[in-house]
This record gives C-alpha cells, structure tokens and sequence, in this order.
C-alpha cells in the first residue's frame, strides 16, 4: 500500500459494500468477495438476494460500508456469517443514502390519489410555516 | 365526343365524369320529355310453318346479344363484420376513479359506474362535487386510477342505457337567418329537463355518500389531473 | 461470440492393413459442436496422416468448467499467423473459466494484433495455481495482498441539458 494518504475515499476492495444499479437485481446490495480485474468484481448477498457472480464496476455504486474482516475469495457461507456479525444490511438501511432512495421508490410508487393527498399536506404546511413567519416578525 | 378529343383512337382526353361536367347536363333540366308511348312489347307471336312446330311461337323483339360482357362487372363485397362493443378494462371497475382525457371535461376525475350496452362508459363527476353530470365516455380517452370508491350494492336504474343519452330529435326547420333576425332577442335557452336532474341527484346521492368515507377524496374529485414538469405519464402509477 | 470447449474423439477409419486405429482426442474451443467437429479435422490433417473422408468421430462432449465462480489465473500458448509470418505467444488471463480465457484471448488478439479466429491456434490453456508461475505484470499486479483501487472519475448521466450543481466525479 503507498504510504501517501488518498484523497478518495471508497475503494474496490475485498468486503466493499456495492449498491447494484442494474440487472435483476438492481437496487439491492451486495459485497465485493474477490477483484478479478479492473473492470469486475465477484460479488456476493446471500442475506439480500444477490447470488454469487462476476459484475463489472460500470454498473455498481461504491457504498461508504465495508466488512472489514473478510479474507479474499471467501465463500458464500463467510460472507454470509460476517454481513451478519457487522450488521451491515441495517447499517445501510439506517444511512441517509438508503433511505433517501427508498423515499424517492416511495414517492415514485404513489397512486394518483396518494400524490393528490400528499399535495394537500405539503400546502399545510407550507400554509402552518408561513403563518409562524408571520407571527415571528410581528413579535 | 366532341369535347373530349382523342389522345390515341378510342381513348378521350378527358375523363367521363369531366365530359359530364364540361356538358354541364346537371345544370338544367332539359324539358324534353318525350310523349310517353305505350312500352313495346317485349315478345311478339310469330307463326311458324311446319307440322310439327305447333303453329305459333313466342319470339323476343329484340334479339339478345350474341355474346357475354367482355369486363366483369365489380359487385362490392358485402362485409358480414358488425362491430362489436368494446370489452371493459380489467382495471376499470364500479366505483373506480376515472381521469377524462378528452372532450369537455378532460382532466377531470370521474366516478365510473357501469359500462353500457354499446361500450361506452357511464360516468358521474358526482354533479355535486365538480360538476360532471351522467355522461358517456368512451374507455380509450380515459386513464383508470387505482382508487375505487365503496359503492356497496348500489345499482345503477336500468332506465340509464344508450337511449337515455341519445339527442332528441330536432322539432322542425330552424334556420340560422331567421335567429339571426330574431330582433335581438336572446335564443330562448331551453331548460334542462326536470327528470333528468332527477336522475341525476338519486344517482349522485350514493356516489356522494361513498365519496365522504374517504378524507380528502372530494377535494380531490374536484381537483383536475395535470402534468408537470418531468412528470412523464407513462411512468406514474395511477 | 460465446465459446464452449469441446472433447473432439476420432480415428482413421479400420483398414485391412491397420484393423484397430489409433484412436485420437482433442480439446478444442467453438461456437458449436459443428466448428469443433471441422477444427479437430483441421488439426488432425496437420499433425496425423488422417483426414475427414477416411476417418470418423467417435464422439463429442462439451466440457464444463468444474468451478465457475472461482476467480482463476490462465496461462495460455497461441500460434498465430501475422501478416508476414507465423509466431509462438504466450499470454495470461484472469478470468473465472477456461472459455472465459480464451475468449478474452480472441478479443485481446483482434484488438493487438488484428488476427481473426481463422489464423489463431490455441495450443495449450493451463490454470496457473501458483502465484509465483505469474510472469506478466498486468496479472501479478492484481494478485497483490489487501489490493485496493478507487473508481475515479465517475460521470454520472444527467437527463437534462444544464444542472444546477456540478456533477461529483470522484
């Protein structure tokens, strides 16, 4: 490893948490298990449905999460046992990148009345802080 | 013809139906009626000699052609198709919420109740809430949402079919000169018949009912669907 | 072009001089069993006094890599015929089977050297299991211990011509 510091901070690695972008599973989460070269990866979700395959970096997001004991090449079973010691399923489902992508599924799978009803509460509150700006400044 | 002249023996330069207009014969009638003579005959009895050929025969004045018409004369197909109604959408259901996309009231949510006899459908805004009398829409200018109202057992009267809708027939000759010169008098605005409001307000009454269950639903019956910007139909969930 | 690698089995035909032939079998990568059967012909006429009208195949197999998912570093001896003559090679891929190699092989010698299927032979693919039998750098680099690299420059498609912001790419 060069001694000099970098200034990027997600790397290709082994145990580097990936986000899928696209195939079947896109959108799920997977683990870097072994680097082929520099353009793919093995990688591995046994606890998130990604089974076990080759996939290029173009199409996978870094993710700031890594198993940080997974040796190289480690089976599906390993993987499997260290996602779920370091719990990084939750830690990804708790961090604002997660859950800023599964609000925006939430609001793009909303129904017409949804998006209708979700109007009316935006312009209440709107309504509600513009009143309180209002009191603010008389005060 | 004297007016078509010949571009090669046999071939005019003008069409039939120019000659026709060139001649100008549907101008005027040509008064030329000729005397009505009695019609002749078509057969004429003819006595034939010989023994055995019975004396007198039945013969056509004029003699049929030797020969059979060169060109077959086109008979148009006759299509045995009728067309049939169109079958209602899966996603289309009583009480389910319409989006009107054309006509004079596109972009209104509507309340579906049931589909008539000639496939189209039958809608209600309700009247009350923004508008939409009992209408008929055709099912491909309509976006199915995926909200759908309780409507429970309500039926809809069976007096509510295609004839319901139909225009009655204009009462005599009104032409546009004589309003126009009607001295300024505003047309007298016909009033919307009682029995239908009728109608109307004991259908709407259920749907109405059904609409207050929900929060915000009659607000949003009133409310007209739009698209925005980088809001892409096809990509909405309805 | 997705290759398979076939077990190609023949022999010269039973003759009264010669009743029980020699029996020969090749491992040939091909589209299909069609193109395996022609090659091994192709290279039996070149190594052995026998050819396809006096000789017949006894069988074809398709061989399947026993570990796909395994990450695998291939050593593999080509002859190829450039445009003024023929030369020997010897390259190495890391890939996860031997089809996968050899197929990298085909890519990587269109792309170098301009040479088509028809002037390649593949004589040798080996798996290299020992690190120290790597000789290119371009694969020992990659077997360093703890190897990390970042993914720099990253463009991001953006639907719209302007953006407010600019786009992160690293």
């Amino acid at each position: 490893m060069p001694a000099t510091e970098s200034n990027f901070k997600r790397f290709v690695e082994v145990g580097r948490v990936v986000l899928l972008k696209a195939g079947p599973q896109a959108g799920k989460i997977a683990v870097i298990a072994e680097i082929i070269d520099h353009n793919r990866a093995i990688i591995d979700g046994p606890t998130t449905g990604v089974p076990r395959q080759s996939f290029p970096y173009r199409h996978l997001t870094l993710i700031p999460l890594r198993l940080t004991k997974l040796p190289r090449a480690a089976g599906t079973g390993a993987v499997k046992k260290q996602i779920e010691a370091e719990g990084i399923v939750e830690k990804w489902e708790k961090s604002s990148f997660a859950q800023k992508r599964a609000a925006v599924e939430k609001r793009r799978s909303l129904t017409d009345f949804q998006r209708f009803v979700v109007m009316v509460a935006k312009k209440q509150r709107t309504d509600r802080v513009n009143k309180a700006v209002r009191a603010a400044k008389k005060a | 013809m004297a007016r078509s002249k010949d571009i090669v023996p046999g071939v005019g330069r003008l069409s039939r139906s120019q000659v026709f207009a060139r001649r100008g014969l549907y101008k005027g009638l040509k008064k030329s009626e000729k005397p009505t003579s009695a019609e002749a005959a078509s057969t004429k009895e003819v006595t034939v000699g010989g023994a055995n050929n019975g004396g007198n025969r039945l013969v056509p004045t004029q003699k049929a052609s030797r020969f059979y018409p060169a060109e077959d004369v086109h008979q148009p197909k006759k299509s045995r198709k009728t067309p049939k109604p169109a079958s209602l959408r899966s996603s289309i259901t009583p009480g389910t919420v319409l989006i009107l996309l054309a006509g004079r009231f596109r972009g209104k949510r509507v309340v579906f109740l049931k589909q008539l006899e000639s496939g189209l459908l039958l809608v209600t805004g309700p009247y009350k809430v923004n508008g939409v009398p009992l209408r008929r829409v055709n099912q491909a200018y309509v976006i199915a949402t995926s909200t759908k109202l309780e409507l429970g057992d309500f039926k809809v009267d069976e007096k509510l079919n295609d004839a319901y809708f139909a225009k009655p027939a204009s009462k005599g000759k009104s032409s546009a000169e004589e309003e126009f010169f009607a001295e300024g008098k505003p047309k007298a605005k016909e009033t919307f018949p009682e029995s239908k409001a009728a109608d109307q307000k004991a259908v709407d009454s259920a749907v109405v009912a059904a609409v207050k269950k929900t929060e915000y639903l009659s607000k949003y019956l009133r409310a007209t669907f739009g698209l925005s910007k980088g809001s892409f139909p096809h990509q909405l969930a309805f | 072009m997705p290759l398979q690698e076939f077990q190609v089995v023949g022999r010269h035909l039973p003759t009264e001089a010669d009743p029980t032939p020699k029996i020969y079998r090749m491992r040939i990568f091909a589209p299909n069993e069609v193109v395996a059967k022609s090659r091994f012909w192709y290279f039996l006429r070149q190594l052995k006094k026998v050819k396809k009208a006096s000789g017949e195949i006894i069988g074809v197999n398709v061989i399947n890599e026993k570990k796909p998912l395994k990450v695998k570093n291939f050593g593999i001896w080509l002859r190829y015929d450039s445009r003024s003559g023929t030369h020997n090679m010897y390259k190495e891929f890391r890939e996860l089977s031997r089809t996968d190699a050899v197929k990298a092989l085909y890519q990587d010698m269109a792309a170098r050297h301009r040479a088509r299927f028809r002037s390649i032979h593949i004589l040798r693919v080996v798996e290299i299991e020992k690190t120290d039998d790597i000789r290119r750098p371009y694969i020992r680099q990659l077997l360093t211990p703890n190897l990390k690299f970042p993914l720099p420059h990253r463009v991001t498609k953006v639907r719209s011509t302007f953006v407010a912001n600019r786009p992160t790419t690293f």
